[in-house]
């Protein structure tokens, strides 16, 4: 892979949703990690959706690479409160987290979605029922680290959101 | 036998349970509040789930969240300790309906006698001495008056739906009842969500004296002897003893009987405490405790007999595991409570634990979930530790607990142990001259 092709592919998977990109060849190994911290505190952000994802990305993405290539790409500065903007949406109960409404269904929400305040987002359901978890400010879907169907606890991250403002 | 137990409490009794569950080879769930991630009960349990933030009533007293943790995590019963949902008789319906088994009595009998006036008058029915006072629940502040003129100043005005100590007032005179009765209406009302009291005569200076019981679904039932827990502030337990220096083995006899003629008038199954006042050699009924107590350790030494293990193997089905003329009283056990306060003020003292050290040694047991560099947070019970000692004598018991708390190290907090040695120290505790009046001349 020469300069140009790796500039490209840092370009492509900064501007991608992914968090990690790992590769690997012969005698070359790649690995891009996007930093985005998670904060509780957040901050509304005025900033319009796509400027903002580019503000996060492109400063934070950082190649470590392999020592068996040579050149070393240059450092790039941290990100300035680049986690400040992403809500955590918790559990408020105990039970079994389900992504749609029943299983035939489409999941409510999917990364990428933009929510509104209050809007459905998933379910948690207890004894028997079914409890709509709404979400509590508007957002789009970074991630969810919970898989469907599994037991959840009370405080556990089901989804997060970058926060819209709207 | 259970294969997996829920455990919805927190604290020293969740530890407990916990012991008694691995002695049994049962898995273990701990359920905790946000507060409580890092107690030792989530440390050692099998998995634990984290049903809600600090305040008890949206996490140990949050009925949904605890089944829902049961749910997730396959648990067949639940053992609800002491305090909390012990004694819910909604709680238990609930487990019923969920097809979780409740360790602890059936709903019905949770109602009825958790209701203290209607305990009563089912003891009553059955043959029990009550004090006198009430026929059930006080309509109003006219009847208060009538029945205190009845029976006798001073009365003690009591909530239909508290216990433990919780929710009473005394009236010396007819003004004071007068000043107290909607006061006390308006406590049990904010505490328990019912403002229904009852009336009894006030004695002047009795002795606590309670008898452990054990029924199983057989109509089994047995007792395990007294505790004498006289020594209480502002009705709250300090220190508790078996047996008790004031019975003979006659009045012993005559209370355990009244104790069981209790029991089987509701067919109580599992564990149980009845609560007697006892004065001038004559003993009154006051209340029935229907869940496993704070100071069950007494008789766990005294008796050799492990109650919580007996609790479960009870609510699996199994009869209680030895007759009554098999249960050998050895020996004199005495708890005391180790709170967080302030030893002369009583005032709480929430903080971090910088260094702790338990005394051990012969006859010496420690039942805790404290250690070095944990918190204890303002949002649940002062206790941090029960020192329970054993003794072939009350004298070598008393021995024991002296120099016991004179090493018992806990810093970073203040604690009521300079207190209890006082207590253990004084010539009227060791010569066994105890009422509830004991305590009148530590608060100044």
């Amino acid at each position: 892979m020469d300069n140009r092709e790796l500039k490209e592919l840092m370009e492509f998977i900064s501007e991608s949703k992914f968090a990690e990109f790992e590769m690997e060849r012969d005698g070359f190994k790649l690995k891009l990690t996007k930093e985005i911290a998670f904060a509780k505190e957040h901050a509304p952000m005025a900033m319009q959706a796509m400027t903002g994802l580019q503000a996060v990305a492109a400063p934070a993405v950082q190649p470590l690479l392999n020592p068996i290539l040579p050149a070393a790409a240059p450092s790039q500065p941290a990100p300035a409160a680049a986690g400040a903007d992403i809500y955590q949406v918790t559990a408020p109960m105990v039970g079994t987290f389900y992504r749609a409404p029943n299983p035939n269904a489409a999941p409510f929400v999917q990364v990428g979605d933009i929510v509104k305040k209050g809007q459905v987002i998933c379910i948690i359901e207890a004894m028997k029922l079914m409890n709509e978890i709404e979400s509590e400010v508007a957002g789009e879907v970074m991630e969810s680290p919970v898989s469907n169907g599994q037991p959840v606890e009370y405080g556990e991250v089901l989804y997060r959101l970058r926060l819209t403002g709207s | 036998m259970f294969k997996k137990i829920l455990i919805a409490n927190r604290g020293e009794i969740a530890l407990r349970i916990i012991w008694a569950c691995r002695e049994l080879g049962i898995k273990t769930v701990a359920v905790h509040s946000e507060a409580d991630k890092d107690s030792l009960h989530v440390r050692f349990a099998d998995e634990d789930v984290c049903i809600g933030p600090a305040r008890s009533r949206e996490s140990y007293l949050n009925i949904g969240a605890v089944i829902a943790a049961a749910e997730i995590t396959d648990a067949e019963a639940i053992h609800p300790g002491y305090g909390f949902l012990s004694e819910s008789a909604a709680f238990a319906e609930v487990c019923k309906a969920c097809k979780i088994t409740f360790i602890g009595p059936k709903p019905q009998v949770l109602a009825t006698m958790g209701e203290k006036a209607r305990a009563r008058e089912t003891v009553k029915k059955a043959g029990v001495p009550i004090l006198s006072g009430s026929d059930g629940v006080v309509a109003d502040e006219e009847e208060a008056l009538r029945i205190a003129d009845r029976i006798g100043y001073p009365v003690i005005v009591k909530a239909a739906a508290g216990g433990g100590g919780r929710g009473m007032r005394i009236a010396a005179d007819e003004t004071e009842l007068q000043r107290v009765f909607p006061v006390a209406r308006e406590e049990a009302r904010a505490a328990f969500s019912v403002p229904d009291v009852y009336i009894e005569k006030y004695l002047p200076s009795p002795r606590h004296i309670e008898f452990q019981i054990l029924g199983d679904s057989k109509g089994n039932i047995v007792h395990l002897g007294e505790r004498e827990c006289s020594i209480q502030r502002k009705h709250q337990k300090l220190v508790e003893e078996s047996p008790s220096v004031a019975l003979t083995p006659r009045m012993r006899q005559k209370m355990a009987d009244a104790a069981m003629v209790a029991a089987r008038a509701v067919k109580y199954e599992n564990a149980g405490t009845i609560e007697f006042l006892l004065q001038d050699s004559q003993f009154y009924f006051i209340e029935m405790n229907t869940r496993i107590q704070v100071e069950h350790p007494v008789t766990e030494m005294v008796t050799g007999i492990d109650l919580i293990k007996e609790q479960i193997r009870i609510a699996a089905g199994n009869p209680i595991s030895f007759k009554q003329d098999q249960i050998i009283f050895r020996g004199h056990s005495i708890e005391c409570r180790i709170n967080a306060e302030d030893p002369v003020t009583f005032t709480p003292s929430p903080g971090t634990i910088t260094s702790y050290h338990p005394p051990g040694g012969p006859g010496v047991r420690v039942d805790t979930a404290v250690h070095s560099d944990c918190r204890i947070s303002p949002y649940y019970d002062s206790m941090v530790a029960k020192l329970i000692t054993y003794g072939n004598n009350r004298d070598e018991a008393i021995s024991r607990m002296r120099r016991s708390l004179e090493v018992m190290v806990i810093e970073g907090i203040k604690t009521n142990i300079s207190l209890q040695l006082r207590i253990m120290n004084d010539p009227e505790f060791q010569k066994g001259n105890l009422s509830t009046r004991f305590m009148d001349r530590y608060i100044s």
